[in-house]
């Protein structure tokens, strides 16, 4: 009797200590970590580079010899790219696309993450400490002019939450006359007013305010970027993220500025990843989780400025 | 971009709401200030107990913390009050316990002797405090009372940032995020707070020159 009550307080407080430490919902279940057990099917079906691909860049072919690809990237990023502290691996899509960009070059998903931070990003490339940058990076013509973009591989951009209890509001036309929180000084901010100026804004300064506030009943709406509302959706689970984003931020994979071999090899990885639905599966299993809806159409490759 | 002047209209609303604040804080203030003053110079221990305990209180936590207590805190435990009554509760919550000291330094300047007269005559206690003492008290406080009411004037520019109000402060953050245009911003939006700032100072020196008792 002892013994099995001490075990279930063991279990419990593991539970709690992970439910602190990733903020990831404790079940029984399995399977409930994003990307935990779906990541190595994934990685198993990814496909592998030919010789002759692999020759065309010589980038490429220097990651095969190192046999690790060095990625740029953070591990506190849920859904993104996060470290589970079990079992030490980077979950989400970010990592998950790191670890089939791996292979593909490599043969094995291989990967090493070296913590960049938004001003270091375009320095890390630039002086070769990685080979490339996956990290929510938004492509811009002014970084274009610094470092390469292949890609785009994600579009995010601002997007709606609302309580899992609410109804009815599925895109911004749906929240006029509605009052709709924000984070103060973000885009998300300025895009409502340019896509719905008949709802009544609400600003407080931090994300987490807001959605308490939303919690509340102080609003009906909260709108943010969709990848930091997904990562929100995974804190807190009575919130409920509306699929398709209402603004354009594309995500690009950095490179080397002037590395056309190897933006074009990355290039072709993507769209092979895209036409055999490794991509789609690969958002179901990280962001899919939180996003309601099915997995968004994958971007188009070059059909941004700066890709 | 839109240009400059359609934003007129927004800073205009930001003005208004920023008056309604201040206006609506410092009635709530000053009555509690008022109650707060009676209690510490009442006769009754705990009455005066309380005052001092108030006047601690909300002298020694920052006016943003009472914010972000009252439109988060409260809604725990079942109380939500719109946001503008929160902002203009926990600027006048957290302002009375200003006008209370200031008011107090009022009564201690009243002379010990009008108090005996008042109680010879067979005052009440109460009466004699709001006969006696509060008109030669308020009287002799008039410019530090303007003095602390543009205090509250430049902090309900937080309830922006604490009660999720769009004041003028607010405005201005919004609009320079449109525009990124800081510096014409924030000096415009300084200069209408200086401008109502010295209309509060105008007003309480006028009425300082006019009641101000020479002893």
């Amino acid at each position: 009797m002892r013994l099995v009550f001490s075990r279930n307080w063991l279990i419990a407080a593991s539970c709690a200590i992970l439910a602190v430490t990733t903020a990831s919902a404790c079940s029984n279940s399995g399977g409930a970590v994003p990307g935990g057990q779906g990541a190595s099917q994934l990685i198993d079906k990814s496909p592998v580079a030919t010789d002759e691909e692999i020759a065309a860049s010589p980038t490429a072919a220097a990651i095969k010899r190192r046999g690790q690809l060095v990625i740029g990237s953070t591990k506190e990023n849920p859904l993104l790219s996060q470290q589970n502290p079990i079992t030490g691996l980077t979950e989400g899509f970010d990592a998950d696309l790191g670890r089939m960009l791996a292979k593909y070059i490599i043969g094995q998903p291989n990967t090493t993450i070296i913590n960049a931070t938004p001003t270091t990003r375009e320095t890390l490339l630039q002086n070769e400490t990685v080979d490339t940058v996956l990290y929510t990076y938004s492509i811009t013509p002014a970084r274009a002019e610094k470092i390469g973009f292949a890609g785009p591989y994600f579009v995010s951009g601002p997007a709606i939450a609302t309580l899992k209890t609410t109804n009815g509001i599925t895109k911004p036309a749906d929240l006029k006359g509605k009052k709709v929180l924000a984070a103060a000084n973000t885009t998300g901010a300025n895009v409502l007013k340019q896509v719905q100026p008949d709802a009544e804004l609400i600003t407080f300064p931090t994300s987490q305010e807001c959605i308490q506030a939303l919690e509340q009943g102080r609003a009906e709406a909260y709108v943010n970027d969709l990848t930091i509302l997904a990562s929100n959706a995974v804190l807190n689970t009575k919130l409920k993220v509306i699929g398709t984003p209402f603004g354009k931020d594309p995500y690009g994979i950095g490179i080397k500025h002037g590395d056309t071999a190897f933006k074009k090899f990355v290039n072709d990885w993507l769209k092979k990843i895209q036409a055999s639905g490794l991509w789609q599966q690969a958002y179901q299993e990280t962001l899919g989780t939180k996003i309601e809806g099915p997995a968004p159409a994958p971007p188009e490759i070059g059909s941004v400025p700066g890709s | 971009m839109r240009p400059f002047s359609e934003y007129l209209g927004d800073f205009a609303n930001g003005l208004l709401v920023t008056i309604e604040l201040t206006a609506s804080s410092f009635l709530v203030a000053a009555l509690i200030a008022v109650v707060l003053v009676a209690f510490r110079v009442s006769p009754i221990r705990p009455l005066r107990l309380f005052g001092t305990a108030y006047v601690h209180l909300f002298q020694n936590i920052p006016l943003l913390v009472w914010l972000v207590f009252l439109v988060f805190g409260l809604p725990e435990i079942g109380v939500k009050f719109d946001l503008f009554t929160t902002g203009v509760l926990g600027t006048g919550l957290y302002s009375a316990s200003y006008y209370a000291e200031t008011l107090r330094s009022g009564v201690n300047s009243v002379p010990l002797g009008q108090v005996e007269a008042a109680r010879a005559l067979g005052m009440s206690v109460a009466g004699s405090f709001g006969s006696i003492i509060l008109p030669q008290a308020l009287r002799s406080v008039v410019q530090p009372l303007g003095n602390v009411t543009i205090g509250l004037l430049m902090n309900t520019a937080l309830t922006g940032a604490g009660a999720g109000l769009v004041d003028l402060t607010e405005v201005a953050n919004r609009v320079n995020l449109e525009v990124t245009q800081p510096v014409v911003i924030f000096v415009g939006v300084g200069v209408m707070y200086g401008l109502l700032a010295l209309g509060i100072s105008t007003t309480s020196g006028a009425l300082a020159r006019k009641l101000v008792i020479h002893r």
